[in-house]
């Protein structure tokens, strides 16, 4: 009994109503075009053609707009938020897919044109059932009804019931035709709007490219920090062994113990820098700028009133992607840190790759009238401590501060990490 | 009579390391050191130690191939440690079924790891069973090999095999099953005898394989 009412109590019934509704509204403007706007402009073709061939071009001119609307990508993110909010069921544990391909497109676009049709016809019944069943419900009392240009007889005794019972069986059969109507495009949604066969392709290679990432991380840190730690344990609980006997060892083995903890910071460093990376990657799609992209930094620095003279010896492919993308994002703080600090002065920018050994990175800058740079980092971006951070992972040196009234940072980055580990 | 040691770690640090905390006890002595495992097989033969302190990772030879062939080449082989930085690490299991009677973590106290070079000569009571137990686990094999060869064992050699995996020595041993020493080393001989294994780290690992101890 519950199971049988249950469409009729549940709140699913009447979200998906809505969902059906707003089909219905999508639905109006295909309505008037198809309608109104359409024969006017096709009149010629009735002329000539005749009223077959006028209908046909109708609906194939309608059916085509149809299909253009569902191509919008605003449109198939309403579609799918609509879908997981309002219609719910499978979908919204498969997740609705991507429209990637064409393949996945056509199906978005025939969901479309399905919520559109059935959404029209529900809302049809929907303006038109309830204010009957209301009406019908007056019918015992009122005599000579006028439902919709339609004279009931007027019953008698029991029979004057007989309408109104009508009216709300009406109304119940409207709620389990919808209920049943939203449950089948629950059932369709998967099919339709659910992932591809690429979609759970891509997903498996970015689960593959995320374990992979993990366990080169877990590999980094084996192979370096626990390493390093084995050393201090060990040395540490020989010196301990040995204080009274052999000062001498002891002493040795506390270095060496500063030595491994320094180098184990240092690789923690750059293992936590390949996390961050990881992470940024995870959070962006857009592929991060490299050197190569210099020019557009400085035209766009160009734009804030600061001069940039940019000079760039050796080549810049010859840079690892990583080291790239690195310094340049360290001139962008650069140059970010000229504006917060010294103003709209003239930088010189110079880039010197040594093939196979390092890139050279120096800003030069007169200091200008806000004070002496450094004084307010932090404020904003990260600045200089910024800097600082991405050079220490790359296993670089960065010196910056005054020489004479100009403000220089210099950056050396080696090309590739084993030269210096 | 002092229990000589051979340090075998490609880093310097850790064997200064080590070389000072056993020089330190008065019957340990480090007779020699080598950077990888075939040196650790050369320097084995020539210097003939009671204990071998082995490193799994190396370059070149590794731990586990120089355990094999030390084990396999020479007349009266050294005892082998495996000395391992982390304990989850499948290199240590593959050196304790090539023969490696025992493991040791580099992080261990430095007391710990006199007395597992200690317990390893005396060769009556099993390093870290616990770890063994652990480590047999994550390794077992689908098929268990040597279920016929546990089906030879009487009862009583069941028991103390039973015993010799939770890590009890001889003595205790025979305190728990009421018994005299040296019946529990008979039985313990015959256990290694039947089931073909070197020594007691050994023995365990097939109890474990053969899914005659169930591991929990």
């Amino acid at each position: 009994m519950s199971i049988a009412l249950r469409p009729m109590t549940g709140g699913i019934t009447y979200r998906r109503w809505a969902y059906l509704i707003l089909g219905g509204a999508l639905f109006v403007p295909y309505v008037l075009a198809g309608a109104v706007l359409l024969p006017l402009a096709l009149i010629r073709v009735q002329y000539l053609f005749g009223n077959a061939v006028h209908l046909l071009l109708i609906l194939l001119c309608v059916a085509i707009l149809m299909v253009l609307t569902s191509f919008i990508p605003a449109v198939r993110t309403v579609e799918g938020a609509a879908v997981r909010e309002l219609l719910g069921g499978p979908i919204t544990e498969h997740g609705v897919g991507s429209a990637r391909s064409w393949a996945a497109r056509w199906r978005w676009t025939a969901w479309f044109v399905l919520h559109i049709l059935v959404g029209g016809l529900v809302s049809l019944v929907t303006l038109f059932v309830p204010p009957m069943a209301v009406v019908s419900f007056t019918e015992p009392f009122v005599s000579n009804q006028n439902l919709g240009g339609l004279r009931l007889p007027q019953g008698h005794g029991v029979w004057r019931w007989v309408i109104p019972i009508g009216g709300i069986l009406a109304l119940i059969c409207v709620i389990y035709a919808v209920a049943a109507a939203g449950a089948i495009l629950a059932r369709l949604a998967p099919i339709f709007l659910g992932p591809s066969a690429a979609d759970r392709l891509a997903a498996a290679e970015d689960r593959a490219r995320t374990l992979a990432q993990r366990n080169r991380l877990a590999r980094e840190l084996h192979d370096s920090v626990g390493h390093a730690l084995s050393v201090v344990s060990i040395q540490a609980g020989a010196a301990g062994r040995v204080l009274d006997t052999d000062p001498e060892f002891a002493r040795r083995a506390l270095s060496a113990i500063e030595e491994s903890a320094r180098s184990a910071m240092t690789d923690l460093d750059h293992v936590l820098g390949l996390l961050r990376e990881d992470a940024e990657d995870g959070s962006s799609r857009t592929p991060r700028s490299s050197l190569d992209a210099l020019d557009e930094l400085v035209a766009s620095t160009e734009l804030t009133g600061i001069s940039v003279d940019l000079r760039v010896t050796g080549d810049l492919a010859a840079v690892p992607q990583v080291v790239s993308r690195e310094a340049y994002r360290i001139v962008q703080e650069g140059l970010t840190n000229v504006l917060r600090h010294a103003g709209k002065v003239q930088v010189t920018v110079c880039v010197d790759v040594q093939p196979e050994l390092l890139v050279e990175l120096t800003m030069v800058n007169p200091l200008g009238n806000p004070g002496p740079a450094g004084h307010r980092l932090g404020r904003g971006g990260r600045g200089l401590p910024g800097m600082r951070e991405r050079v220490t992972v790359l296993h670089g040196q960065l010196t910056a501060g005054a020489v004479g009234n100009e403000w220089r940072v210099n950056v050396i980055l080696p090309l590739h990490l084993s030269a210096h580990a | 009579m002092s229990i000589g040691v051979l340090l075998v770690d490609d880093e310097d640090l850790i064997r200064a390391g080590l070389r000072a905390i056993i020089d330190a006890e008065a019957d340990l002595s480090v007779l020699g050191e080598a950077g990888d495992g075939a040196q650790a097989v050369a320097k084995a033969r020539a210097l003939e130690p009671d204990v071998v302190l082995m490193d799994v990772r190396m370059p070149a030879v590794d731990g586990i191939q120089a355990t094999r062939h030390i084990l396999d080449n020479q007349p009266r082989p050294p005892k082998i440690i495996v000395v391992t930085t982390f304990e989850n690490d499948d290199y240590v299991y593959d050196a304790l079924r090539a023969g490696a009677n025992g493991f040791l973590l580099k992080r261990s106290r430095p007391a710990e790891i006199v007395q597992a070079i200690r317990a390893v000569v005396a060769g009556d009571s099993l390093l870290f069973p616990a770890k063994i137990r652990a480590l047999a686990e994550r390794n077992r094999p689908q098929q268990p090999p040597a279920g016929r060869a546990m089906a030879k064992l009487t009862d009583r050699e069941a028991d103390v095999l039973r015993l010799m995996s939770t890590g009890l020595s001889n003595a205790e041993i025979a305190g728990e099953l009421v018994v005299s020493l040296q019946t529990v080393k008979t039985h313990v001989g015959n256990v290694l005898g039947k089931l073909g294994a070197r020594d007691r780290t050994q023995a365990v690992i097939v109890a474990y394989e053969s899914g005659f101890i169930q591991p929990r």
